[in-house]
This record gives structure tokens, sequence and C-alpha cells, in this order.
């Protein structure tokens, strides 16, 4: 079992309930591969430093999961044909830090809907 | 010696870039990223990957920023994963 770092970028005019149905429609995917999330977590949006498919800004979602490579290719096969999808991004670690987070919010109201989310 | 000074200045043609060393004195510096206390290089982690690109985005040679060839393999591959998300 690997354990990768998944993140990909929705565009920028991406409701917030899209962004729930992508992290549904990924977990679905996952765990049919038999793999499993350890962590979700939710970047929001973000200024990009250069204009891809005349977007700015972007929603970052970041994955810990851990699993096998069929499922990476599935995975990416899927994001592939996503529409709202700017770009995915799969490294494979070798051990996760899990409490480390760069991007998180410092305002009270996103901390606290990620403690439900997990 | 101010002459032998100038000769070694106008060769590094990196010189107006290297704000990282002060050309007064040469002495051997340790590399930042390998000490004990040091910052993991990580392509999250852009505040520590913005020291080493300069403001248009390129990446500081070693030669400039003193890092150890370990470390700036390092830099480099997690620098160009943070381009290609967008947050370099």
């Amino acid at each position: 079992m690997n354990l990768y770092e998944h993140t990909i970028v929705a565009r920028q005019d991406t409701t917030q309930n899209q962004i729930n149905q992508l992290k549904e429609k990924y977990t679905k995917i996952i765990e049919k591969f038999d793999g499993n999330i350890l962590k979700t977590e939710d970047w929001g949006l973000m200024q990009l430093s250069y204009i891809i498919k005349n977007n700015k800004k972007g929603n970052f979602i970041h994955f810990k999961l851990e699993g096998d490579g069929k499922m990476i290719n599935e995975l990416e096969k899927n994001e592939k044909i996503d529409k709202n999808l700017l770009r995915y991004l799969t490294v494979k670690v070798k051990k996760f830090d899990l409490e480390e987070n760069f991007f998180n919010k410092t305002d009270k109201h996103d901390q606290l809907n990620n403690d439900e989310k997990k | 010696m101010m002459k032998k000074n100038r000769k070694k200045q106008s060769q590094s043609n990196f010189s107006k870039l290297s704000i990282f060393q002060p050309n007064k004195f040469k002495f051997k510096k340790k590399c930042p990223l390998s000490g004990k206390g040091a910052p993991k290089i990580n392509y999250k982690n852009i505040r520590l990957l913005k020291k080493y690109v300069t403001e248009n985005g390129k990446i500081l040679p070693s030669r400039i920023t003193s890092v150890s060839q370990k470390k700036q393999r390092e830099l480099s591959t997690s620098i160009k994963r943070a381009r290609n998300l967008g947050l370099i």
C-alpha cells in the first residue's frame, strides 16, 4: 500500500456544493479500488501565479491517500475528462506529516466546517 | 589586493544577483537547509521555496545560495511541482 499526496485544482467559479460533489465522486472511486483517505484538506480559493485556462484563482483540494497504482491510474483517468478541474498532481510519499498544514485558513469559520467534515 | 578582487568579481556573471554572499570576504558558508533545525523542503511550503527563486520565478543557482547539492535537487523538484500547481 503506497502513500500518495493528491492535489486537485478546481475552477474559480465552482460553488461550495460542487466542491463537495467533487470530493464525494473521488472518494467513491478511491473506495472502489480499496484505497483509503487519511486526510482531506480544503485549501479554498487561492491566487494562481499564472492564468490557467483563463482562471486567475483556483479551488485547491488536497487528499492524503493510501492505495496502489491502479487506483491512481483510475483516479487520474477520471480527472482528465472532468470539465471543472484545472490541474491535478499526485506525489508518491514515503511518510506523511499529517498535522502540518501550510495553507490552513486563519479565520475560525473555515476551521469549523473542516472539523465537521473529518 | 583590490585589483585581484575586481578580477574575481567580473568572472561570476551572477555577481549582481549574489544577494546571499557578501562579496567583501569569501568564507565557507554552511548549507542553510541541511542543518539539524533546518526547515523541511516541501512543494507546499511556498514561503521557503520563494526564498530560492528570483522575482520572475527562476531558480537561484546553488553557487549563489550555497545550498548543498542534495538539497538543491530536492529544492528544484519541489519548485517545479509548485509551479505545476500554480503556487509559485
